[in-house]
């Protein structure tokens, strides 16, 4: 069934479609409209889960925790200072391997206050232990919605779907809703390793002493590298269903690409229509567009990367006192490849509090990376008027 | 991440999560604890306000559960005439319903109204296997006779019924009109009395037909005759005038099938439910009515929602107005002329008493005069050692009157004139003459504590706890009624009630069928949902929820909760989270 919804819609149908049985929430712009929905969805049945108020986003990110705890499938979502708030909870469901799924809709941080979008509140939580896809059009935000319960429960880690504010969340696009039945054959039940229960009470989340603590850390790092791999597996096998797949990264028009752009979110779209205007030209302009941010697909991200001359990285983020964040990660990344395939990498910060960036904008872009012998700065601010 | 030293596999078990390795049974956590919760069922608001005596919060915690034949039984225990009453009764229940501080109270009447017609389409019930020796006589078949007969004949009494009018009911029959009380419902009704093996015998009036002596054969007497003679309005008229009438023997004339014309223009004098039920009556005789009520609608004693049908059909209304003196020519009725009356002081009754107005004379068309400003009794029957007072006779509360063997209620007694106030008078009788039969049988019966046995400080008596025949089971609960500040209405979602609907006013004329049809299956499982089970658990569970040591546990027989007090430290959220206020913490009991 294909239908025009926004992509906060997208997202709602999507935790629909997964079956989710616990949604605690609490509703803040521009993610409002998705726990809307599904407590619609809930109260007309569409959707039979328990759907707990809560009178913040730290006891919503509680009571998942506790709903998840007890081995049933749990969904939230948020966005910006609801995402900071929740800050401490984030580490409680990772280091309790929850696999909780939450939509965060990027939203800047205040102050000064503001709705637009940026990556920052997702980017603040890098460190949690949640596992981050950043979605590019409202099918994809369906999809990864469904496919982030799999990943979760699999390697049980929690995963954030991320979207745009506005561009993405207000903004209506055609979704194919896949049918139930191909869901359920992609998502069966959730099967919990671990859970409360009353027949055999144990305490959860007690004190670890230093001669086990390490171990417990390892083992998260572990199921991480294993994301590295089983993300796009799980990816393909959504595929076989749906036709639809989208990877860890995806490379567009790379192929003997001399300059590519790095993008994530939106941003991706306006960048697909400046590469092929610049390729019709001749230019050999390329994208590789980074869908998942945490696991780091370092590896990936270097064989995408490597042997070209030029890499301009856009981040709609900024780290303060240091550089674009999605640069400053790939540069990292780039450390390892032999000096002469190491491209040289432009880091361009752009787009905060929801600055339109436009294709005109993705062009200077372009233009000047071209013309630069190198970056003469680690962040290069673009449009910035003072 | 390409870079990862392998650990040391050495072999240990260390889980990905921080998890105990025992059971966290091994902490009793119970031994922190210095208070501790218990189960305290109390009083809810309608059973308190109710005359009849009925566990309302009972029967509608058994519908909410889908026990309707509980439910049913329930009522029944209590209530002789559910399907009479949930149409009738002027349910006071309703108003102290603390749902009323959330949105609107329950609408209760319209639940036993139908819970009572399902209980009407059940089998009829069956007398005792064994019968007791003692017979009883009771004289008057209205709610209180009948409610007295029902519960001696389920206590293994032999009764017998003298009613003075063709056919029982009382005022039940003779007074409240067939569009309000169809006579179908009224007939079954009785049936289902009369099949407890209760003998109703009929146009056998005590002094008229047949001698108070006739009555010594029984054991004990329970007179309930009603009240049946109207009090004069007194005005004034130079000529007799044959149309100015008592408004309880129109009512009687036409709820014996009469339909009499009244002319063009009716007034009725009174404020009660008697003056509602003549002017609603002769408006569907076909005249133009007026009800002449001397206070304000504030006043009113009748029913309110009986006034606003009245309203609705058509029925006017002058208040501050009493008639002072009749027009009359030729042994015809013109008119009457009307004082007008102010509001004074409270009188005894609490009400402002109403004062003429200087120079406020008025005159109004009538040819027709219902006079209904209340109704005596005639108690002349009875012998001379039972004490009247006032115009009733004493009693005391399990209306045992000054001589021996003879028990007086309803009506005749000093109580509220409303059926359910008669249906209560009529079970305190029985079960105060049950008590005499078998004191006087050399039995032992012990004290009857009757405060023990009331809803509540002032409500009516429980006549299932009294015999244990109560199907719930429940515990007595404290006899505190519940109030809306005691319970937790945070776990209460706002519901609107749902109304009775209502025949449309505009064809009435000639028409006796009932205007009110009630709620529909489904609007009254709604209402029954609305209940809060003020006071008492109704298994919502949320005790168990909330409890953070998993200490309350459901019971095996599904009736209700345990706590473990090896694990329950005392914490109070159980108790804070009941909605209803069924819980109670006190200080640890060694």
């Amino acid at each position: 069934m294909k239908k025009v919804m926004i992509g906060n819609h997208a997202v709602s149908w999507g935790v629909q479609r997964a079956r989710v049985e616990v949604i605690s929430a609490y509703p803040i712009t521009p993610q409002t409209q998705i726990v809307e929905e599904l407590s619609d969805m809930c109260a007309d049945g569409r959707l039979p889960a328990r759907y707990i108020k809560v009178e913040s986003e730290h006891s919503a990110m509680a009571a998942c925790i506790g709903a998840s705890a007890a081995g049933v499938r749990t969904f939230t979502a948020t966005s910006a200072q609801g995402l900071a708030l929740m800050h401490e909870l984030l580490h409680w469901a990772a280091g309790g391997r929850l696999p909780i799924v939450m939509a965060d809709v990027n939203r800047a941080m205040a102050p000064g206050w503001n709705i637009w979008t940026d990556q920052n509140d997702s980017l603040s939580q890098r460190d949690t232990g949640w596992i981050q896809l950043y979605c590019e059009t409202n099918q994809e935000v369906f999809d990864t919605t469904i496919q982030a319960f799999r990943l979760a429960e699999t390697v049980n880690l929690p995963v954030m779907v991320i979207l745009d504010a506005f561009f993405l969340s207000h903004t209506s696009e055609p979704v194919e809703l896949t049918d139930q039945e191909i869901v359920d054959e992609f998502l069966p039940k959730r099967v919990a390793q671990y859970k409360l229960d009353p027949a055999d009470p144990h305490a959860f989340g007690a004190l670890v002493r230093p001669d086990a603590y390490m171990e417990m850390r390892w083992q998260q790092q572990e199921a991480m590298r294993e994301t590295l791999t089983l993300m796009p597996e799980i990816d393909e096998a959504w595929a076989e269903l749906t036709g639809r797949r989208y990877g860890a990264i995806e490379n567009y028009r790379t192929e003997d690409a001399e300059l590519l752009l790095v993008t994530s979110g939106t941003i991706t779209s306006t960048a697909r229509h400046v590469v092929d205007e610049r390729r019709e030209r001749g230019e050999a302009v390329g994208l590789v567009k980074v869908k998942m941010f945490r696991p780091f697909p370092t590896g990936a991200l270097r064989e995408a990367l490597a042997g070209a001359d030029r890499v301009a990285v856009l981040d709609r983020n900024i780290s303060p006192g240091h550089g674009g964040i999605f640069a400053e990660e790939i540069r990292s990344a780039l450390y390892d490849v032999p000096l002469e395939d190491r491209p040289r990498l432009f880091g361009y910060v752009l787009g905060l509090g929801g600055r339109d960036v436009t294709p005109a904008v993705i062009d200077s872009i372009v233009d000047r990376t071209w013309s630069a012998d190198q970056a003469e700065r680690q962040d290069l601010w673009v449009g910035v008027e003072l | 991440m390409s870079d990862i030293t392998e650990p040391n596999r050495t072999g240990r078990d260390i889980p990905p999560i921080a998890i105990s390795r025992t059971t966290t049974e091994v902490n009793p956590t119970g031994s922190w604890k210095y208070i501790q919760p218990r189960y305290e069922d109390r009083v809810a608001p309608c059973n308190a306000g109710c005359p009849v005596g009925i566990d309302i919060e009972g029967y509608l915690y058994l519908l909410g559960q889908g026990r309707t034949a509980e439910a049913a039984a329930l009522l029944l225990e209590e209530n002789p005439m559910p399907a009479v009453t949930g149409r009738v009764c002027h349910h006071p229940c309703e108003d102290g319903c603390n749902r009323a501080n959330l949105d609107e109270p329950v609408a209760i009447h319209s639940v036993e109204r139908r819970l009572g017609d399902i209980a009407l389409a059940g089998p009829a019930p069956t007398p005792p296997e064994t019968l007791r020796d003692e017979r009883v006589a009771v004289i008057g078949s209205g709610p209180a006779g009948l409610a007295a007969a029902y519960h001696l004949a389920r206590l293994g009494y032999r009764v017998t019924v003298f009613e003075a009018a063709p056919e029982a009911g009382g005022m039940l029959r003779l007074g409240i009109p067939e569009y309000r009380l169809p006579r179908a419902i009224l007939d079954r009704q009785i049936d289902r009395i009369a099949a407890l093996g209760v003998d109703i015998r009929c146009s056998t009036a005590i002094g008229r037909d047949i001698e108070w002596s006739e009555l010594d054969e029984f054991d004990a007497v329970f007179a309930a005759p009603g009240a049946h003679v109207g009090k004069d309005a007194r005005i004034e008229s130079s000529d007799a005038a044959p149309t100015i009438r008592a408004g309880l023997e129109f009512l009687k004339e036409v709820n014996a099938g009469a339909r009499p014309a009244l002319g063009d223009h009716v007034i009725v004098v009174g404020g009660g439910n008697t003056a509602m039920d003549c002017a609603r009556s002769a408006l569907r005789l076909g005249s133009v009515v007026t009800v002449l009520y001397r206070r304000t609608p504030l006043e009113m004693p009748a029913i309110p929602q009986e006034v606003k049908e009245a309203k609705l059909e058509g029925v006017g209304f002058q208040f501050l107005a009493t008639p002072a003196a009749a027009r009359v020519e030729d042994g015809r009725l013109l008119g009457i002329e009307c004082q007008r009356m102010e509001l004074g002081p409270p009188d005894d009754s609490g009400r402002r008493r109403p004062m003429p107005v200087e120079d406020g004379r008025f005159s109004m068309i009538a040819d027709f005069v219902l006079t209904a400003i209340g109704e005596d009794c005639d108690l002349a029957f009875l012998p001379d050692g039972v004490e009247i007072t006032g115009g009733v006779a004493t009693v005391d509360e399990l209306c045992e009157s000054t001589t021996a063997r003879v028990f007086v209620g309803g009506d005749a007694a000093d109580l509220p004139r409303s059926v359910a106030d008669a249906l209560g008078s009529g079970k305190r009788a029985a079960l105060g003459i049950d008590q005499w039969l078998r004191e006087q049988a050399g039995e032992d019966p012990g004290e009857l504590d009757v405060a023990a046995l009331r809803f509540g400080a002032s409500g009516n008596v429980s006549i299932a706890r009294k015999r244990g025949t109560d199907p719930l089971h429940r515990a007595a609960p404290v006899n505190e009624v519940v109030e809306f500040d005691g319970m937790n209405p945070v776990h209460f979602k706002p519901a609107a009630r749902n109304e009775d609907h209502f025949h449309s006013a505009g064809d009435i004329s000639a028409s006796f069928g009932e205007v009110n049809f009630g709620l529909s299956d489904r609007e009254m499982s709604d209402e029954v949902e609305r209940c809060m089970n003020c006071g008492v658990c109704n298994r919502c569970e949320l005790c168990l929820i909330f409890c953070p040591d998993m200490a309350i546990h459901r019971r095996e027989d599904g009736e209700g909760f345990e706590i473990d007090l090896r694990y329950c430290k005392g914490c109070g959220l159980c108790a804070a989270e009941c909605p209803r206020g069924a819980m109670a913490m006190s200080r640890e009991e060694s």
